[in-house]
């Protein structure tokens, strides 16, 4: 197996040839490329490859320094669709 | 509705929840694992002094000590998100219910950053950390060989805590080069961050690197003769000249590809072996679990020497907003003590805000003992994290000057808000 293949968002299957490529193609952001690749938006909410996606990245970052690069959304662990509806068990 | 909440049940929040409440505050600790200690519990090593440092046996005493003050605690239970009103009330989601508090301290500690190999998708590949929880704390033999990818601290440490097991670690050697490995895989930048952190405990691989040391030049020549087999610590062979460009199997770990590099961590074609092994650890480093912080809009700081991305904080744990606290790990990477030592101190923060009164020196000996503990510490993450602390107290100071600019008032209950 090569770097190109491996396997980098495990949720969404997004590979290191993608996000590479994807990044070269479009010269993106790590928001971009989230959203180009769905690296990130899987069931875990990209809690293993956050910072992978961060540094395939190319594109100029809005204040790299004082921001978080891919923005943290609730609920940061899974919940139910049970619970999600309000719906009883 | 409870006085306090602490996010987090590691060094940092338990050492919090006591001293708040035998301050005479009710506390509630919600985390998300099954027991308390955080990542404490999984800690066992050797102090300079000879003594052993137990985290099973710490992380009781911590437990016992806030049970006592009446701390209720809450286990298995993952926060998913918080939320403020304008009355400064923080909501705290849990699957099952909702929490109020006016003073919420996250203390979620330290998350472990990815290292990419190829093939690290199969079963028996793990991180290092979760090796050392297998190992220390359930007592279970992640495998009978393993070998251990990236080169720190943390890993020369579970390296040792492995082999104590009676787990035999092949090696401990870089991941190949690529651009999402970068430093990792970077045999000078890997033996320079080691040789910095002075008092680390794999002190046999410092000794060996100092004496070629003294300057630039000599760090390159460090990496040049780094003996192709390695240098070995505790029997453990450490290979910065060695990098895992693969891990194979067929449906788990078999074994890894391992290839020379270059004193740059270019692969030298042609050298490729493969290594037998039933289990593999990726060890990237760790970087502050910042993610509620970040859902109550904390401004951040990307501060390397603190591990990554921190929350804007004072010296007394307060955050830009209102009644929310951090303490440990989520400030910046350090040990099990000085996260404890930040914990006392947001305890106290919380109980003066609370309206406990004549605490005033107390916060200031506490802060006072987080400096002390950390000029002693036995385990350093960063060769230069009192440097990273300073900037952080720069940058609140910036942000209190702003404040007083725009005419709002700042007082050491951080009332700003944001
Ligand atoms: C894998 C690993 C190994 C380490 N090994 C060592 C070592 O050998 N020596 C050393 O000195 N330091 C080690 N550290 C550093 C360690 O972080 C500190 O020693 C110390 O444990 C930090 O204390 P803390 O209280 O800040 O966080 P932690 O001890 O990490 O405790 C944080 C707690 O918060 C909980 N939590 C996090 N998010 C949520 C949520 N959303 N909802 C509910 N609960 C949540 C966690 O379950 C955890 O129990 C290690 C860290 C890691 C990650």
């Amino acid at each position: 197996m090569t770097d190109f293949e491996m396997i980098i968002c495990r949720c969404e299957e997004v590979t290191y040839g993608e996000l590479i490529k994807t990044a070269e193609e479009f010269n993106c952001t790590a928001r971009e490329l989230k959203l180009r690749t769905r690296a990130g938006m899987g069931y875990c909410g990209g809690r293993t490859c956050r910072p992978m996606v961060d540094k395939a990245a190319r594109g100029p970052e809005i204040s790299k320094d004082t921001e978080i690069t891919l923005k943290y959304q609730p609920p940061l662990r899974p919940i139910s669709f049970g619970r999600l509806g309000g719906k009883e068990k | 509705m409870t006085d306090v909440i602490v996010i987090g049940a590691g060094p940092a929040g338990l050492s919090a929840a006591a001293v708040a409440a035998e301050k005479g505050l009710n506390v509630l600790v919600i985390d998300e694992y099954m027991k308390p200690g955080g990542r404490l519990l999984g800690q066992l090593y050797e102090e300079p002094d000879g003594s052993w440092w137990n985290g099973i046996e710490e992380s009781a005493k911590l437990f016992n000590r806030a049970a006592e003050a009446g701390v209720t605690i809450k286990l298995q239970t993952p926060v998913n998100n918080i939320e403020t009103t304008a009355d400064g009330i923080w909501s705290v989601y849990t699957e099952e219910e909702t929490f109020v508090t006016r003073h919420l301290l996250i203390a979620t500690g330290a998350a472990e950053a990815p290292v990419p190999v190829p093939g690290w998708t199969l079963p028996g590949v793990m991180s290092v950390g979760a090796a050392q929880v297998m190992t220390n704390v359930h007592r279970v033999k992640p495998g009978n060989r393993g070998v251990i990818i990236g080169i720190n601290v943390l890993s020369a440490a579970i390296a040792m805590e492995l082999k104590l097991a009676g787990v035999e670690v092949a090696s401990l050697s870089l991941p190949g080069k690529n651009s999402m490995t970068e430093e990792s895989a970077d045999p000078r930048k890997v033996l320079n961050s080691l040789l910095h952190v002075s008092h680390m405990a794999p002190s046999p691989l410092v000794r060996f690197g100092s004496r070629f040391l003294q300057n630039d030049i000599m760090k390159k020549l460090g990496v040049s003769f780094f003996p192709k087999n390695g240098v070995k610590m505790w029997d453990i062979p450490v290979q910065l000249r060695k990098a895992v460009i693969e891990i194979y199997g067929e449906n788990e770990v078999e074994g890894v590809v391992m290839a020379n590099v270059t004193s740059d961590g270019e692969v030298i074609k042609g050298t490729e072996e493969r290594i037998t092994a039933d289990f593999v650890c990726i060890a990237g480093g760790l970087y502050p679990l910042a993610e509620l912080a970040a859902v109550a809009g904390c401004p951040f700081y990307l501060i390397d020497e603190l591990g990554g991305y921190v929350p804007l904080h004072n010296e007394q744990m307060e955050t830009t907003l209102k009644g929310l606290y951090v303490a440990g790990n989520i400030t910046g990477i350090e040990g099990a003590k000085v996260a404890a030592a930040q914990g006392t101190t947001a305890g106290l923060t919380i109980a003066r805000n609370s309206g406990i009164h004549g605490l005033v020196k107390e916060i200031q000996l506490a802060i006072q003992s987080i400096k002390q503990t950390r000029d002693n510490a036995s385990i350093q993450f960063h060769p230069e994290v009192k440097k990273g602390r300073e900037i952080i107290q720069e940058k609140w100071e910036e942000h209190a000057r702003a404040l007083e600019g725009t005419g709002s008032e700042v007082t050491s209950e951080a009332e700003a808000g944001g």
